[in-house]
């Protein structure tokens, strides 16, 4: 069932089997699976089934350097489905040598391996309606998917790597109906978790503190807790929780918060493709389940290990949109049209450095004096985006002569000095906000700097085309730090390690030291791959999921003396 | 009829040999050591017959041991009624009846035969009930009958749940239904089906007892709707947004039943609420009292599916259409 908090009376004690905090694709993966146990579940989510100004500005915090990192309460909507309300839905398993300990790589290195999560992935790539899970291009679609650059097998790079789009999927209104429906499942909307309360050892989470949007306070006791609140807010309460462990519980060793990635992502370059223009294509092929299905330019494990890099991908893209350089009518026109586009997609579209009268009045004739290109494309905008329930992924569009740029998403690697920590100011319940101090090292810029190197070394080996920097890109960190931080992969803050020494929770996502507290999400990825995070987040949520049905199965039920259970529906 | 002169073999009276599920039992009855079938029904499958008049009821009785009544649609609830009552006089030595999941109405979750209806329950589910409630009467009355409720029943010569839906997902009219295809789908296979009915129709200690009948309580309908259209290739298989669905259900659905008193073709077949209603519906039809009392053989979906298929490119359209014809008729 789904209940408002609105309605919970000061004090109440509410208790569960399981309380997982957070209604985003991690938190309602795990009610989801975890309904098939039998035992009770309650979904703590601080906002309704829609976003609202009053949830979202809980989310506000400090940034660091606004320059690099967007506002703290950008792309993670407080409201059932999290991001996956506002998410792209590129699905992208992790690969094999992101799990892998990499001497050329601190803190590199998962507990666990590539198998252990990657026996989830069909059932994860199923609930993000992302279709078959099948990552090769040759067979992704009937009869294959066209190459991108016909001809071109670089040395450096895969070329059959494939990203899979969900619809995209939002999981708070996907799957409200099976939420409702399972009779062992409350979800408790409006109620934001505000304190973990630790037993006096420390041991143990006796309780949570919650409170509703009126500011009724009420707790929370279960036999286990899961923290699926994302890489910003899961940290956030750990530091905030701070009464019995000093530094927040699991902070033992000053790891949480830390180590706080998202992707090393933009678009850079100029490629002029030598051959004609059907040699080339940059666009989507759809697969007989009707995804749509991307290829992309994966740099090789063994190049990484052999260049001593972090993974990094390349999708041949559409010319930079805010150049109207490109003369292309319907890139201006979505430049014409930014403030009408959300900001989370606009940033990643459009905006750098503020127009000027100049820029507006360049891209205003090119969209005039290329009025079809520009009407064709609204219409297939409208067709296959906005009215269409499986949305056409991203803009695709063929540019007048055979000039492109390159999208890239690569990994940042793991530091310890990027972090997530506690400002001076409070939110409206009296807990301390977020401040982002988010950075990159010297490693992030190097893998982007030498991957471009070796896709323009391999384009021209084989004379499939010329790729450049414009003079404003020659030096690759000024083109990290214009894209900055990509928005709303929040990763690595809660992370997984084999010991104490190395992680805040072990390779179960329990978390060392505590018995009965869990990290689902992106908090808990000890590396941050090139991949999107979601289709893994979900993935490891059915891990854990799979693993608290077994632990909630044998745990001894502390506290049920005094706190009995009810018999039937919570 | 070879199978009517060969006097070794037990005679079963199948009702409704016409239809779908009959037809497909008299051609596998002409297989059997046990049985042979003798096929009545009204549009002339075998012996003429008027279920709805009970002195051809009572006729029909007289020289076989026992009955299949696979009579659906329209005049069951009579007909069934008129064959309980016949065999009140003349008592074969089981009768075996088809209903149908439809009676459970709209109950959710794990279903076993002991489920009472759930409401609202619809005009076919309603009909099913009166239907097994004359079939009990006769039990408590001292006859020996069985009742088996099958799903949806798929396969070769299934207008309803695979003519239907292969003319659907072609026109790309269904296909991904999201969250309103959620529902499992219960398919029944027709071979798995016929088996249950033969088991049936001599397995002892079940006289008075029902069972549930489907070959797939796991599968959503978005997974098979999925996995038809692909072996039909169908594809890119469409997402269907639930304003679609829902503008086809209540506005689309009427017009579209009265331009198929007209004409035939996937334009007009409709999807109504009750057909929608059914894909969304989390029902999941217990059978582990027919696996173990009749055996009941699960025909896995992938090869239920390319049975259909291959039906489907191979019957010709007229068959396709209306319901097949046995084939040794």
């Amino acid at each position: 069932m789904i209940q408002d908090a609105d309605e919970i009376v000061r004090d109440a004690a509410v208790h569960a089997n399981i309380c997982i905090v957070g209604g985003g694709p991690a938190g309602i993966t795990l009610a989801m699976t975890l309904a098939k146990t039998g035992k009770s579940v309650l979904l703590i989510e601080s906002g309704g089934l829609a976003p609202s100004n009053e949830a979202q500005a809980l989310n506000a915090g400090e940034v660091v350097d606004e320059t690099l990192h967007s506002p703290a309460d950008k792309y993670r909507p407080r409201c059932l489905g999290g991001a996956t309300s506002i998410w792209g839905g590129r699905c992208v398993p992790f690969d094999p040598i992101d799990f892998e300990q990499r001497p050329w790589i601190d803190h590199s290195g998962w507990p666990i391996g590539y198998d252990d999560v990657e026996r989830y992935y069909p059932a994860a790539n199923a609930l993000c309606e992302a279709g078959e899970y099948e990552y090769d291009a040759r067979v992704a679609t009937p009869g294959g998917m066209r190459p991108v650059l016909r001809g071109f097998t670089p040395r450096h790079f895969d070329v059959n790597g494939i990203e899979r789009f969900s619809c995209p999927t939002d999981f708070g209104r996907r799957y409200q109906t099976r939420l409702r429906a399972a009779a062992n499942v409350r979800v408790l909307l409006r109620a934001t978790a505000t304190r973990l309360r630790a037993s006096r050892d420390g041991s143990r989470i006796d309780g949570l503190d919650v409170r509703n949007s009126r500011d009724v306070g009420f707790s929370v006791t279960a036999e286990q807790f899961v923290l699926a609140m994302g890489g910003i807010e899961t940290p956030r309460l750990m530091l905030t929780s701070d009464d019995v462990h000093a530094g927040g519980i699991g902070n033992a060793n000053d790891l949480v918060g830390r180590f706080y990635m998202c992707h090393i992502a933009g678009t850079i370059g100029t490629l002029r493709v030598n051959g004609p223009s059907d040699s080339i294509w940059h666009g989507y092929d759809v697969a007989a389940d009707g995804t749509y299905c991307r290829r992309r330019f994966s740099l090789r494990p063994d190049v990484q290990a052999g260049f001593g890099l972090g993974n990094a991908v390349f999708r041949l893209h559409h010319p930079r949109i805010a150049d109207p350089g490109h003369r292309t009518g319907p890139l201006s026109a979505i430049y014409l049209a930014q403030r009408f586009i959300s900001y989370e997609y606009a940033k990643r579209l459009v905006s750098h450095t503020p127009p000027t009268a100049g820029t507006w009045l360049r891209h205003g004739l090119n969209a005039a004096t290329d009025p079809f290109s520009t009407i064709r494309f609204l219409v297939h905008w409208l067709r296959y985006r906005t009215l269409a329930e499986r949305k056409f992924p991203s803009v695709i569009i063929r540019p007048r002569a055979n000039l492109f740029s390159l999208d890239f998403n690569a990994e940042q690697v793991p530091n310890p000095d990027s972090r997530i920590g506690l400002a001076g100011t409070r939110d409206r319940f009296g807990n301390r906000r977020v401040r982002i101090d988010w950075r990159y090292a010297a490693q992030d810029v190097e893998t982007v700097a030498r991957s471009f190197d070796l896709l323009r070394d391999d384009l021209a080996e084989q004379a499939i085309g010329r790729l450049t920097l414009a003079p404003d890109e020659a030096d690759i960190e000024a083109v990290v730090r214009r894209d900055g931080a990509y928005g709303g992969h929040h990763i690595g803050t809660a992370r997984m390690g084999a010991s104490a020494a190395s992680g805040v929770v072990d390779r179960d996502c329990k978390v060392f030291g505590v018995n009965n507290l869990y990290v689902a999400g992106s908090a808990m990825f000890p590396t941050s791959s090139q991949a999107n995070p979601t289709l893994t987040i979900v993935a490891t949520a059915l891990r854990l999921a799979d693993h608290l049905g077994g632990v909630a199965t044998r745990a001894p039920c502390v506290g049920a003396a005094e706190q009995p259970e009810p018999a039937t529906v919570l | 009829m070879a199978d009517s002169m060969d006097f070794s073999r037990k005679p079963v009276l199948v009702l409704g040999a016409s239809g779908f599920i009959g037809s497909q039992l008299v051609v596998a009855l002409s297989g059997s050591r046990t049985y042979r079938a003798v096929a009545a029904s009204r549009r002339g499958a075998g012996a003429a017959l008027d279920a709805t008049n009970a002195a051809d009821v009572r006729a029909a009785l007289r020289d076989v041991d026992c009955v299949a009544n696979c009579i659906d649609g329209y005049g069951m609830v009579r007909s069934t009624g008129v064959l309980c009552e016949a065999a009140r006089a003349l008592p074969p030595r089981r009768i075996v009846h088809l209903s149908s999941m439809a009676v459970y109405g709209a109950a959710t979750g794990t279903v076993r035969e002991d489920q009472a209806p759930v409401s609202p329950i619809g005009d076919y589910g309603q009909a099913k009930i009166a239907c097994e409630r004359a079939v009990r009467k006769y039990v408590d009355d001292g006859g020996d009958a069985v009742i088996l409720r099958p799903g949806c029943v798929f396969g070769p010569g299934s207008v309803q749940w695979t003519t239907r839906l292969a003319r659907l997902l072609e026109a790309r009219r269904i296909g991904d239904l999201g969250s309103a295809g959620d529902g499992r789908c219960n398919l029944a296979f027709i071979d798995d089906v016929v088996t249950g009915i033969i088991s049936a129709l001599d397995a002892s200690g079940i006289s008075g007892r029902t069972f549930n009948i489907c070959s797939s309580a796991e599968l959503t309908w978005n997974e098979f709707l999925v996995a038809f259209a692909k072996a039909l290739d169908a594809i890119p298989v469409r997402r269907v947004a639930p304003r679609m669905l829902a503008i086809e259900t209540r506005f689309l659905a009427p017009l579209r039943r009265i331009a198929a008193m007209a004409v035939s073709s996937p334009a007009t077949e409709a999807i109504t609420p009750s057909l929608a209603a059914l894909w969304h519906q989390d029902i999941r039809i217990d059978c582990s009292a027919a696996i173990s009392a009749l055996g009941l053989p699960r025909t896995p979906p992938d090869r239920m599916i390319a049975a259909a298929v291959r039906w489907l490119k191979s019957a010709p359209v007229s068959t396709r259409r209306g319901w097949m014809e046995p084939a040794h008729s």
